[in-house]
């Protein structure tokens, strides 16, 4: 059996919490749990992480980033912005469905216990990565006048709040038809909403 | 017999289309007389010199050292010769060339009088153009609007050392322009921090955000040698316009282009992406020292 | 006979073709020749944008140019409802960097204009260094800068008020430099203190003097300039300022005016391109400037000269450097009482909220300077500029002259190149 590296084993813990606080939810959710589901004693997981705050931190950091490196490889590509819409909803909704603890934990964990967040991951501090690539994308669109000049947080939380919104309808299994299916209308609602008019 | 006065490196100063701003600025110069009291003054437009205009467009004499002050036109002419015969005949034989200013430099505000027509000496804008391309290892730029005293002075002195002046792919001298006008600048710390100027009229807060400074993105000196020996635009709240750059003057000077509330320009060398990065981390922290006034007055007095 | 003079060493450049009959002029047509276009490039940019275009019209008193654009904004901002009621700080900094340039401007006329020009009437070498007048100069530009950030090229005048919010130490720095300006005008140019100089009430208290100063009050006195280069005797000035009253003069009886009756007529040039209109007031003409501005106020001095030498060329000048001492002693007292308590700055309603037309008209070196800007939402659709020179040196007809042709008149051509020089030539703004 080939040996685990440290590095594939922080991965495991990162699965393991980001499904176990997603489910349960981050209080009830205790280390022996996590290192139970990964199968490591609890002393061996505090050489990973000193306390389940600051695993809570890097989850978030570990999805702003994983977020953060999508957006970048599709602000990259030479398609047009529309395009680009299509793609980072596309993207999004595939995680949803791929990973849903990601997106669970964003919107369940992250946004509902700021308590935790507060010291040390306040404001920008750990979604950087994230945000960072949504601003790229933003200022392209705007520098080639496809997208309007607008206040960025209205932009920012008419594309990030819908895609969320439909990502919370879905877990709460509202949605009658599948993720996917919406992915055209979405996109073109963005589009049409952002737009240079 | 020879005296003195015939080794001396003689200086003409020309005017193509101009304000004479380059010429008032030079005037400031705290030891102006001890600088020129080394130079014969062949001709300049208002300093005493050895001959009228009326004799220097007669292209009898030669100068080492050719200063041209102003946007080029090729339909100009002083005294009824063209003005590319004259700037010819006078670069031709000088070894030093110098545009004093942006208009000489890059074709500056007095390009958009006739934009089709008007340049700097060898550049329009940052392209190649302009009458003395042939003499071109010899030009040295000298952009702003107007020239910094301080900074002809650098130059002459540099000739008078017979030291080689280094210059940029914009043949503007390193010493000078390898500084941004943003290095030096008393509203640094709030740059550092993201702390945007709400106002004009104040002492706090950065002019980038808002106010539409280009202090990072223009290479200058200002906030090292101080203009005046007193001060800088950006020291008294005005932004910088960039003036020292090929593409000046730009447009909305007072407000800062935003792309959704973002930058359009970061500092140069700087991706926008690790500009935008420091600055969402750095926005979110309030400090209290930096969001407030630096002096409280009481203000009653 | 007709001779053509290039004029130089003068800010900017201008031709001056002479109809000469028996050695004396009998008429001077005036021309400058180079176009540079400012309004043009005014034209579509963001009104805002002109307090850093205009200022650029003019090396020498680009800084009133500023004042004069930041004035017709505030005006179209009144003008379309939303009037600017600057607090006195604001106006005593800005009026206090204006002054300081009209300050640098006549030391610099006076070292590296009229001393040269008078040693070479009167063929004597040249004893006076004009690099005397750019120390002065930049000195007054030390203080401006304090405020203004840099001169020149300054756009530290915004609606709503400046961009600096000086503290006391910058005052007193302020204080300083008009301490050694004072100090070297009183030493080196005048030979008496300001208190004593300002308080002379005859031409004959000059003679007393041993300075630059009275050197040149012979040499004019000597040339006979207290009997020529007569103008029109009237005189015009329109910027409202704390130094100053708006008002027109015909010889020594002033009324009340209003700038909107300033009119442009097309310069008389047949023979030669000029770029220059001429200005009039209710289409007259009138002579701007120094004179104009110590004429209209009451010192007894002033009185006695004009009352002896009218506007002859000698007037002219000794009202130049009158002004000067008169302007040091009111910017000491302007930096003096001046304090931080205001602000600096007050909220207006963003520019692209504008559509009306403005007028702002400020007192420059040389006389009236009007700026008319007329903005929709924001943007310029058009700016014009009306400059002291073209008050003072417009080229007319032999039947209706400007004030510098008609100054010019039945004197030598040398005198005549003299007198036109008396006037301070500032070629550049004119063509703007």
């Amino acid at each position: 059996m080939p040996k685990v590296t440290k590095e594939e084993k922080k991965t495991n813990i990162i699965s393991a919490a980001l499904k176990l606080f997603s489910e349960k939810g981050f209080y009830v959710t205790t280390i022996p749990d996590i290192a139970q589901k990964v199968g490591m004693s609890v002393g061996n997981f505090y050489n990973y992480f000193s306390s389940k705050d600051i695993l809570a931190k890097e989850l978030v950091m570990y999805i702003s980033e994983y977020l953060g490196e999508n957006i970048r490889l599709i602000n990259e590509k030479d398609i047009s912005t529309e395009k680009k819409i299509d793609e980072i909803v596309s993207m999004y909704f595939n995680m949803a469905d791929n990973r849903p603890e990601m997106i669970e934990y964003f919107l369940r964990v992250y946004l509902s216990n700021r308590e935790v967040f507060g010291n040390g991951c306040e404001g920008m501090i750990c979604v950087s990565a994230f945000v960072t690539e949504l601003m790229i994308f933003f200022d392209n669109g705007v520098s080639s006048g496809e997208l309007q000049d607008q206040d960025f947080f209205s932009a920012f939380g008419l594309f990030m709040g819908y895609l969320g919104g439909m990502v919370f309808l879905f877990g709460e299994k509202i949605l009658p038809e599948p993720l996917n299916s919406y992915k055209k209308s979405i996109s073109t609602n963005i589009y049409n909403a952002l737009k240079a008019r | 017999m020879h005296s003195k006065q015939d080794k001396k490196l003689k200086i003409l100063w020309f005017r193509g289309v101009t304000c004479n701003g380059n010429t008032h600025s030079f005037l400031n110069l705290p030891h102006l007389e001890q600088l020129l009291n080394r130079f014969e003054i062949l001709y300049h437009p208002i300093l005493e010199s050895t001959l009228s205009l009326v004799e220097i467009t007669k292209l009898k004499d030669k100068c080492d050292i050719f200063i041209f002050e102003g946007a080029y036109d090729p339909l100009m002419r002083r005294n009824e010769v063209l003005i590319g015969d004259i700037v010819t005949h006078y670069a031709k034989n000088a070894k030093h060339i110098i545009a004093a200013g942006s208009c000489a430099s890059f074709g500056g505000i007095f390009k958009a009088s006739a934009p089709q027509r008007n340049s700097g000496l060898i550049f329009n804008e940052d392209v190649e153009y302009g009458p003395l391309q042939s003499y071109k290892d010899r030009v040295i730029n000298l952009s702003g609007c107007p020239i910094h005293p301080e900074w002809l002075s650098y130059v002459l002195g540099m000739i008078l050392n017979k030291k080689e002046i280094e210059v940029d792919s914009l043949h503007r001298p390193i010493e000078l322009y390898s500084n941004l006008a943003h290095h030096g600048c008393t509203r640094n710390e709030y740059f550092e921090w993201k702390v945007d100027a709400d106002n004009f009229g104040e002492k706090e807060g950065c002019l980038f955000y808002k106010q539409g400074c280009r202090a990072p993105m223009t290479h200058s000196s200002c906030n090292k040698i101080l203009w005046n020996n007193v001060s800088s635009k950006t020291r008294v709240g005005t932004p910088c316009f960039g003036c020292t750059e090929p593409n000046f003057p730009l447009t909305n000077l007072f407000s800062t282009k935003t792309n959704m509330s973002i930058p359009k320009d970061v500092p140069v060398g700087i991706s926008k992406r690790s500009y935008l990065t420091l600055t969402g981390i750095a926005k979110t922290f309030y400090i209290k020292r930096l969001e407030g006034k630096l002096i409280d007055y009481k203000r009653d007095n | 006979m007709i001779t053509k003079e290039i004029i130089e060493k003068i800010e900017g450049e201008a031709s001056v073709e002479f109809e000469i009959k028996d050695n004396l002029v009998e008429f001077a047509t005036i021309s400058f020749p180079h176009f540079r276009g400012i309004e043009m490039i005014l034209n579509g940019k963001n009104a805002l944008d002109a307090l850093v275009i205009t200022p650029r019209v003019c090396g020498i008193c680009g800084h009133a140019h500023l004042m004069a654009s930041v004035r017709a904004i505030e005006d179209a901002y009144k003008n379309a409802g939303y009037e600017i009621k600057n607090n006195q700080k604001i106006e005593k900094i800005r009026e206090f960097t204006l002054i300081m340039e009209i300050i640098q401007n006549h030391f610099k006329w006076f070292y590296m204009t009229l001393i040269p020009e008078l040693e070479k009437l009167h063929s004597t070498s040249l004893v006076q260094t004009p690099l005397k007048g750019a120390f002065a100069a930049s000195l007054a530009a030390k203080a401006i800068a304090t405020f203004a950030g840099q001169w020149p090229h300054s756009s530290y005048m915004i609606p709503g008020g400046i961009t600096s919010d000086p503290t006391n130490i910058d005052i007193l720095q302020v204080q300083t430099y008009l301490q050694e300006l004072s100090l070297f005008f009183e030493n080196e140019t005048l030979g008496t203190s300001l208190e004593d100089f300002l308080s002379f009430e005859s031409c004959k208290e000059f003679r007393g003097l041993n300075s630059d100063f009275s050197y040149i009050e012979e040499k004019l006195i000597s040339l006979e300039m207290h009997e020529k280069g007569f103008a029109y005797d009237k005189f015009l000035i329109l910027g409202k300022h704390s130094f100053t009253s708006v008002s027109k003069l015909n010889k020594t009886h002033a009324v009340g005016i209003d700038a909107k009756f300033v009119n442009t007529v097309e310069a008389y040039s047949p023979n030669q391109i000029t770029y220059a209109k001429n200005a009039q007031y209710k289409k007259e003409y009138y002579e701007t400037g120094p004179l104009s501005r110590m004429m209209a106020l009451n010192f007894p001095i002033i009185k006695n000269m004009h009352r002896r030498f009218k506007d002859s060329a000698y007037s002219r000048v000794m009202a130049r450097i009158f002004e000067l001492a008169y302007l040091l002693k009111k910017a000491s007292s302007l930096a003096t009482t001046l304090t931080i308590a205001e602000s600096s700055y007050n909220s207006v309603v963003d520019i692209s909220k504008i559509t009306a037309s403005g007028l702002g008209v400020v007192e420059a070196p040389r006389g009236p300077l009007l700026h008319k800007i007329e903005i929709e939402k924001g943007i310029i659709e058009s700016y014009k500029i009306i400059t002291p020179t073209q008050f003072n040196i417009g080229s007319s007809s032999l039947k209706n002259p400007t004030p510098a042709q008609k100054a010019m008149q039945k004197l030598s051509k040398e005198e005549a190149l003299f007198v036109f020089r008396t006037f301070d030539v500032c070629s550049v703004c004119t063509t703007h």
